[in-house]
């Protein structure tokens, strides 16, 4: 299980992400998340929704009410142009850190 | 889906009025999409909401960062508070003593009597020097964490 907290800054640009491959509604995106880390990592409701309305509240992500494959309605997330422009930002800014983390830390071989 | 409700309202029921019911809303809303979707799959209703209300987590996970700060904000408004009760009680004190050395020299210049009362009033700034320094250590201990 990975610590929360080194993950928790990284979350806002993960679900960013899940969103701009397609509209996805709460509880889809937290399983997203659990099955393509196969389990190691398992974001909490809490901390889900909070990054949801911080993201919606800054414009970068907005809502609708649409209708799932069969019967129940669902309140979808869908991706604005800001969520987008600022997921690349975010995008290189994560890699400039690994790249620095790896020179750092990982032997040289 | 009224024990959801319940469980969220019993959650946030202490975050500040501003936004409180919109979060209560959205919360609710979601959690309950998610024990549909775990009914769906095949568990029970009560199972479903135990799972969700388990896999939640806390209020703390909801306002990791925002609580912080806040708590923060309001750690350094106390310190200030504090300074200033130092600096009150200093020049408070310090008027006092020097009334009392007044009236002892000027009616009884032969018995230095003012020293016991000064010796008793200079434990207000004392106290509160204490407090002020107590407050700082724990906040570096916070910080250490």
């Amino acid at each position: 299980m990975i610590n929360s907290d080194i993950i928790r800054g990284h979350l806002e640009s993960v679900i960013l992400k899940l969103i701009i491959e397609k509209d996805m509604y709460g509880y889809e995106i937290s399983n997203c998340i659990t099955e393509r880390t196969e389990n190691s990592f398992k974001i909490k409701e809490a901390t889900l929704y909070s990054i949801v309305s911080r993201l919606q509240k800054k414009d970068l992500i907005e809502s609708y009410i649409g209708e799932k494959s069969h019967g129940g309605k669902r309140r979808y997330y869908k991706i604005t142009l800001l969520g987008s422009a600022y997921y690349k930002a975010k995008l290189l800014e994560w890699k400039e850190l690994k790249n620095t983390l790896e020179t750092l830390l990982e032997d040289k071989s | 889906m009224k024990k959801i409700e319940n469980f969220i309202k019993h959650t946030f029921k202490d975050i500040p009025k501003e936004g409180k019911s919109e979060i209560i809303k959205t919360v609710t809303e979601s959690l309950i999409e998610k024990v549909e979707d775990l009914m769906e799959k095949g568990l029970s209703e009560q199972e479903s909401i135990d799972k969700a209300v388990i896999e939640f987590g806390t209020i703390e996970d909801f306002f990791d960062n925002t609580a912080k700060e806040e708590k923060k904000k309001k750690r350094i408004k106390t310190l200030n508070h504090y300074r200033n009760d130092l600096l009150f009680s200093v020049v408070g004190s310090i008027i006092i003593v020097s009334i009392i050395l007044f009236i002892n020299l000027n009616y009884a210049p032969t018995t230095l009597w003012f020293v016991i009362p000064s010796v008793a009033i200079i434990f207000w700034p004392l106290s509160i020097l204490y407090n002020l320094l107590n407050k700082r250590e724990s906040r570096k201990g916070e910080k250490d964490e």
